[in-house]
């Protein structure tokens, strides 16, 4: 036995001496979850983006249009908890040519300096409120322009941010004009299907992914990495005169591996919770039995891959061309629902597709989308699979 | 360049060829591996953002006026609606996910039903809803509104969908990973294995030899970038109005530039074997920070300034100009492009000093 516990422990310490595995294992899945929590997890959320927008008011009268102004200017002021406003605004200078002016701010949306340009016609709040006085609104003169790009996401988003604020603001007009009842308005009532009654929060979503993401990549570079150069190296033929028994080799190996696993899930659940507030639980025994199946599955794959790798670099190919399909055609990170017949083929046959459902589902995060029974088949069947061919075709020292 | 340095670059040129013809990791980046991305980014997030297409569930109680709520669900563009005859029967469907999310209506309750786990495409969804709501309020009460809003789209270039965009990016990043791959990974390794030292006691300059990658990877990288142009325009029917003259100066450029960032990546790291390894890892990095798959513009303010500073941002910007999805200042384009010379004017003679270099240890 304690054979097996030293070789489980210079596997780990192999591991995390190794910079470059610690990069894989460690700061790309905790690069993943900071980068996609930032991304996904805050978008649309006030103080989480900013957009350029650029106001030109060309009304004079007042009224109507700095109220509109006002409204810009409050969401481009500093906030007070240190978050980004909501734009930064870019308005002419006293004097200045607004013509002139917008000339310039067009050719900046168009470069994607800007997310749009919001104009003001000349007359605006004359015109509307005329229209208020006798109920008759000549919406054609009271109409703002925004200039925006399709070509930018981020000018979408601006501008149908901007939509629905002037929305509000002409509700707000309307209910002062008595076109519109408040006391007559129905509420939007929001019903959340799920186990929570309340809307998954993105990073509940994402921290299984992300935990799973670096059980894969573990077992597909790891394993194969660590067999294939020791063998190509010469130093497991250093094990082979030894009294150590493959069986034994094997079973350090994988108790180092599971042990990896084991730093990687508390170092990720650890930033998830506290670093971005994750709720959700791993107390249940379905998701800590699914995490035990992912790593062994993940290892045997490992061990499938340097069985049919010659050499070390080989074994790096085949892991690097495997590791983006499976990984992404897998649900882990993007929806897969509408993808097409030759796409969703590869997403059946991918074990990290059933896994990373099977979790989510055992943690309440996600609806199941695989048949309960296949979650555990399909994984069972890969490490079934990866086991015989391993046994066959994987050699334990250089060809002589 | 003399008779014997020409004579040495062909013979290096050919044999360059063969070696990469030979590296099947070097083929797969160049190669497969912006062809993959963009099969599988292309079906996953084809429409990020849009939800013109959505398919909503409609259950409304019987007896009950549903002109109204047509006519502000039609207003909302171009969505499916699937009616269903009770309640339930239209919330399985949501959480069975035949339908993106539904709406009820009871004469005097408008409800929108959301599937709690679509984290990623709710948002949109809830927009799309809210768009529904405010004008069936405003219809219902026959309210006309007091002002109107009108986005006028300014783009010199055609409407495009967000894959369009990610597109060019993605030729970018196979056009850096190319670049610094030919140093950090190529010339690193031969150092390693003591080629150059053989090599650097023959009548062969250093020069040639460099001379000789930079076309090898650069032939490879423009048939790169064709193919992977051209599987976009067919399998997805993506529309690009390429300035041939852009595109290949900014190939030329940006390929020698990026070498010299792996120049760069070689002279820092000890050990040539790990030079790859760090320069895999800067180009990940990099890929998810550059605004290649998600705007800039999402990401918090100290993201968005690390993304600012990163060469891949800058080279996405230029091919997307290039291919033409975006617009751009012409001089800016040039200034991006010029600047990746320099780079490579500048640190072409340090890589000329590291082919010739004895080893560390």
């Amino acid at each position: 036995m304690k054979d097996v516990l030293s070789l489980a422990l210079v596997h780990l310490a192999t591991a995390v001496r190794e910079r470059i595995t610690l990069f894989w294992f460690l700061i790309f899945p905790v690069f993943m979850l900071v980068i996609l929590s930032l991304i996904f997890g805050q978008i649309g959320q006030e103080g989480e983006i900013s957009f350029d927008i650029t106001l030109i008011n060309r009304d004079e009268t007042g009224g109507f249009s700095d109220m509109i102004v006002t409204l810009f200017e409050k969401l481009a002021e500093p906030q007070a908890n240190g978050q980004e406003p909501l734009f930064s605004l870019y308005v002419p200078n006293a004097g200045e040519d607004t013509d002139t002016f917008l000339i310039q701010e067009k050719a900046a949306l168009r470069r994607g300096k800007r997310a749009a340009v919001v104009v003001v016609p000349s007359g605006f709040g004359e015109t509307l409120a005329g229209g208020m006085a006798t109920g008759r609104q000549d919406t054609a003169s009271a109409t703002i322009t925004i200039y925006m790009s399709h070509t930018s996401v981020a000018s979408e988003m601006a501008t149908e941010i901007i939509e629905q604020m002037l929305a509000e603001v002409d509700r707000e007009l309307l209910i002062e004009a008595g076109a519109f009842d408040p006391a007559d308005e129905i509420a939007a009532q929001t019903i959340w299907l799920g186990k929570q009654g309340e809307e998954t929060r993105y990073v509940d979503f994402l921290l299984p992914g992300i935990i799973l993401m670096g059980f894969f990549t573990n077992g597909l570079f790891g394993v194969p990495g660590a067999i294939l150069f020791n063998r190509d190296q010469r130093i497991l033929r250093r094990y082979w005169v030894t009294p150590l028994s493959v069986p034994r080799f094997l079973a350090g190996f994988a108790l180092g591996h599971l042990a990896l696993c084991a730093v990687q899930f508390a170092i990720l659940f650890s930033l998830g919770r506290y670093g971005f507030g994750a709720t959700v639980s791993f107390l249940r025994p379905a998701a800590w039995l699914t995490l035990i199946l992912s790593a062994v599955t993940f290892m045997a794959f490992g061990f499938l891959i340097a069985s049919l790798a010659r050499t070390a670099n080989a074994g790096m190919a085949v892991a690097n061309i495997l590791n983006m399909p499976m990984m992404f055609l897998s649900g882990l990170f993007f929806p897969i629902a509408g993808l097409p017949p030759f796409l969703m083929a590869i997403v059946y046959a991918n074990p990290v597709s059933y896994l990373a459902n099977g979790l989510r589902v055992s943690l309440g995060v996600e609806s199941s989308t695989m048949r309960p029974v296949l979650a555990i088949a399909v994984p069972l069947a890969w490490i079934a699979v990866s086991v015989l061919v391993a046994a066959r075709r994987l050699r334990w020292d250089v060809e002589r | 360049m003399g008779c014997g340095t020409m004579s040495a670059f062909r013979s290096l040129l050919v044999a360059e060829a063969r070696i990469l013809s030979r590296d099947r990791m070097a083929l797969f980046f160049t190669l497969a591996f912006p062809l993959i991305f963009i099969l599988i980014f292309g079906f996953l997030v084809g429409d990020f953002g849009a939800v013109s297409q959505s398919r909503i569930g409609l259950h409304v109680a019987s007896g009950v006026d549903r002109s109204v709520l047509d006519a502000s669900i039609a207003s909302a563009g171009s969505i499916v609606v699937e009616s269903f005859e009770s309640l339930d029967a239209m919330e399985n469907a949501v959480t069975d996910r035949q339908v993106d999310f539904a709406l009820g209506w009871n004469g005097s309750t408008l409800s929108f039903h959301y599937d709690a786990n679509r984290v990623q495409e709710n948002y949109a969804f809830q927009q799309l809803a809210a768009g529904i709501a405010s004008d069936f309020n405003l219809r219902r009460q026959q309210a006309t509104p007091a002002m109107s809003v009108e986005p006028i789209d300014i783009g010199d270039v055609a409407p495009t969908g967000w894959f369009n965009i990610v597109l060019p990016g993605i030729l970018a990043f196979s056009v850096l990973s190319s670049g610094l791959f030919a140093v950090s990974g190529h010339l690193t390794a031969m150092k390693a294995r003591k080629v150059l030292d053989r090599m650097v006691v023959t009548p062969m300059p250093p020069v040639a030899l460099l001379a000789a990658i930079v076309v090898v990877r650069l032939a490879l990288g423009y048939v790169s970038t064709l193919v992977t142009l051209l599987v976009g325009v067919w399998a997805f029917g993506l529309q690009y109005n390429v300035s041939w003259l852009r595109f290949t100066v900014f190939i030329g450029c940006s390929t020698v530039g990026t070498m010299g960032i792996g120049t760069i990546i070689a002279l820092v790291v000890r050990q040539p074997s790990s030079a790859s390894s760090i320069a895999n890892a800067l180009a990940m990095v990099m890929l998810f920070l550059a605004g290649i798959y998600f705007p800039i513009e999402f990401m918090p303010g100290f993201l968005r300034a690390i993304g600012n500073a990163l060469p891949l941002t800058h080279m996405a910007k230029a091919m997307r100009y290039a291919t033409g999805v975006i617009d751009m200042a012409e001089t800016e384009f040039w200034a991006i492009t010029l600047a990746f010379l320099a780079i490579a004017v500048v640190l072409f003679p340090v890589l000329a000093r590291y082919v010739v270099r004895p080893l560390r240890r």
